[in-house]
């Protein structure tokens, strides 16, 4: 239906007062709210952080689709089952033990959150065996470490290290990021994947857990 | 003809309306907002609050009365010298005069032999400085990139020690800690042949990163800086905010947040160590909010530069800020209009100490041999705009006109071969002005290709020992040295 672009814009352009009257007037149409979601507000998403990975939109503005989407999403929230904003997959996201930084974290979780994963977040300086019993827990597919020292970059290794040791491995995919992690060091690592950025960390999460 | 000192103070972004509105929008933000902190800093907190500050212990707030900062800043003294290891070398800060140099701290280092970027080493600082020291427009030797393969511990030492080995140019750097900062005094004073002779004139300085923007001091970086201004050393109170990220936006907001968090640099100097020689060390620079990562060569990084210039010159103090910087991989064409227009710029507003000046590339992250050759070109050039246009009876040559008279050609008078050398701007050699024959004949090479050939020149001389054998030893006895 037409107003999938319309509503893909709002979101696109960060508009939140807009996207939501639209959410609004859908829903009242009779549209469902998982099409909504499914159909207009993660597809839209994906535009954004493929934007976002080719850096050709301002953070900012990535911070205000985000944000008009997570309003959208509590308008729709009453009204989906439970597992549809899980549908993408589980995730446990952190910044690993002895790293006190979290805006690249936080930007990684919010656009795995606008693509349909749920995320929960354990925050800066988490240990290896939170990393653990997080992913134990919650069921999750997931786990994303964050680093932005050079200094904390072994604890890495441990927390990969941890989650062999506890046989959740096999169950789990890693995934890195931060400014001095690289490709290579997340396969010395034996982590499953990397990403540079929030963008692309969404949409290799995708594929992973595919 | 002498590149570095000349007089800037010909390009003034700001009225003077609108510095006295910026400073006036700095000593509210200190009063209102204030600075913040994090745990070590008792010392301090005490000094401050004893001084007239108020201090809210449970906030971690640190608000700054107007009378206290403008009464400190006061003490800062309007001149500094920053002393070479040679007479030609020693650079007076004061005033519009402009010097310009290295800078940054980079990590990785476009090698000359295939032109990819790799890890930068303790031997290219070092053979860094011994360039520098060999380009006549590079008026000081900040150390430009890190030593990656040697331990974090044995960073400081071997930093000053590369830079002293290879240059008698002004060295700067900071260091990790108090202890190392006591371990380069040392051995600075073992270079000048004692501690009183290098207090008396210290051939290097710090850099304390003491205020990480929004607002806030640095614990560590707060700590050195402090001990540097209770012996003497002079210190560049370097604060970097991002504009979009770490400041607002705007221009002029971006500078109102500088000039409060130098204000309040320059007043815990001046209360810890009434008259210590201090750097307004504002560098107005911008995030890329595509990447949160940092901006260095937009034209708007050259135009707040001289701006902050004109902030610090209203309250008397020497500064220190950039220009030079590229968001360039490689030293191609972006690299040469983004250096040239900052440069220009950042001289032209008068800019004391203008660091990251030669050698920078890839918004910081990475240096070249060849770009410091083509950036003393740039520096060059833009110190030659400071000279501006002399006129007197002798280069009016009204008589030169009248004897050539007309039809005739000037090129064999005597007042054509008196100027020819000191008219115009003469530089290292890397600006091509061949015909394209001949250039042709030479490899058709450009600007980034000579400019290697001139680095393999330059570096392929003898090296200049200026630090002796017995004073090595002794050095080396004393420190564990990796080069």
């Amino acid at each position: 239906m037409s107003d999938w672009a319309q509503l893909k814009q709002a979101l696109i352009s960060g508009d939140g007062e807009e996207l939501c009257r639209r959410v609004r007037q859908t829903l009242d149409q009779g549209v469902s709210a998982k099409d909504i979601l499914n159909q207009a507000l993660i597809p839209a998403m994906d535009v954004v952080g493929e934007r976002m990975e080719n850096e050709d939109m301002f953070i900012p503005e990535v911070l205000m689709a985000a944000k008009a989407m997570s309003a959208a999403v509590e308008i729709l929230k009453p009204l989906l089952a439970a597992d549809d904003l899980s549908a993408a997959g589980k995730v446990v996201i952190g910044t690993v033990k002895g790293d006190l930084h979290d805006i690249g974290k936080n930007l990684v979780a919010m656009m795995m959150e606008s693509a349909g994963f749920e995320v929960k977040d354990l925050g800066v300086d988490v240990a290896p065996e939170t990393f653990v019993a997080a992913a134990r827990d919650n069921g999750a597919q997931l786990v994303c470490l964050s680093a932005l020292l050079t200094t904390t970059m072994p604890m890495m290794k441990e927390t990969v290290a941890a989650l062999e040791s506890s046989g959740l491995r096999d169950k789990v995919k890693v995934m890195v990021g931060g400014a001095p992690v690289t490709r290579a060091f997340a396969a010395s690592i034996n982590a499953d994947g990397y990403a540079p950025d929030a963008g692309s960390a969404a949409k290799l999460a995708k594929s992973l857990v595919q | 003809m002498k590149s570095k000192g000349r007089r800037g103070g010909i390009y003034r972004p700001l009225t003077q309306d609108q510095v006295e509105t910026i400073h006036d929008a700095a000593l509210t933000i200190l009063e209102r907002v204030g600075f913040t902190y994090e745990s070590g800093l008792d010392d301090l907190l005490e000094m401050l609050e004893g001084s007239g500050a108020r201090v809210d212990r449970e906030k971690a707030r640190i608000a700054f009365p107007r009378s206290l900062v403008e009464a400190q800043t006061a003490k800062a003294p309007n001149r500094v010298i920053l002393y070479g290891r040679s007479e030609d070398s020693h650079l007076d800060l004061q005033d519009d005069l402009v010097h310009l140099g290295t800078g940054g701290a980079a990590i990785k280092i476009v090698d000359p032999e295939n032109g990819t970027a790799r890890p930068s080493t303790l031997k290219d600082v070092y053979d860094l400085a011994r360039l520098v020291d060999k380009l006549d427009n590079i008026h000081f030797y900040l150390r430009p990139c890190i030593p990656t393969d040697i331990p974090e511990a044995a960073y400081d030492v071997n930093v000053f020690y590369a830079c002293f080995k290879g240059t008698r140019k002004h060295v700067m750097a900071g260091v990790n800690n108090e202890k190392s900062f006591h371990d380069v005094l040392e051995l600075a004073a073992l270079l000048a042949d004692g501690m009183d002779a290098l207090k008396a004139r210290p051939f290097f300085s710090i850099i304390t990163s003491f205020a990480i923007s929004p607002l806030k001091f640095c614990t560590q970086s707060t700590r050195i800086m402090r001990e540097a201004n209770r012996h003497g050393i002079p210190v560049a109170l370097s604060c970097a905010p991002m504009a979009g990220s770490t400041s607002p936006i705007t221009m002029a907001g971006t500078l109102a947040q500088i000039h409060a968090e130098q204000l309040a640099g320059i007043t815990v100097c001046q209360l810890t160590q009434p008259g210590a020689p201090v750097l307004y060390g504002g560098i107005p620079g911008m995030a890329n909010l595509k990447t949160m990562g940092y901006l260095g060569g937009a034209v708007e990084c050259g135009m707040m530069n001289a701006a902050i210039h004109q902030m610090a010159a209203h309250v008397g103090v020497p500064n220190y800020n950039s220009a030079g910087l590229s968001d360039a991989k490689i030293p191609d064409a972006q690299a040469g209009w983004e250096k040239a227009l900052t440069i220009v710029l950042a001289a032209m507003g008068g800019s004391n100490y203008v660091h990251h000046a030669a050698g920078m590339l890839e918004s910081m992250l990475a240096v070249a041999y060849e770009q410091f050759v083509i950036d003393d070109e740039i520096i060059g050039m833009s110190c030659k705009v400071l000279e501006g246009i002399p006129v007197d009876a002798d280069r009016l040559a009204l008589e030169v006109i009248e004897s050539v008279g007309p039809g005739g050609n000037f090129m064999t008078s005597p007042h054509t071969m008196a100027h020819l050398h000191d008219e115009y701007f003469e530089g290292n050699g890397i600006t091509d002005r061949k015909s394209r024959p001949k250039w042709e004949k030479d490899g058709a090479a450009d600007a980034w290709a000579r400019a290697r050939r001139l680095v393999e020149r330059l570096l392929s001389g003898e090296e200049t020992p200026y630090i002796s054998e017995s004073l090595d030893r002794q050095i080396r006895e004393r420190f564990e040295i990796l080069l």
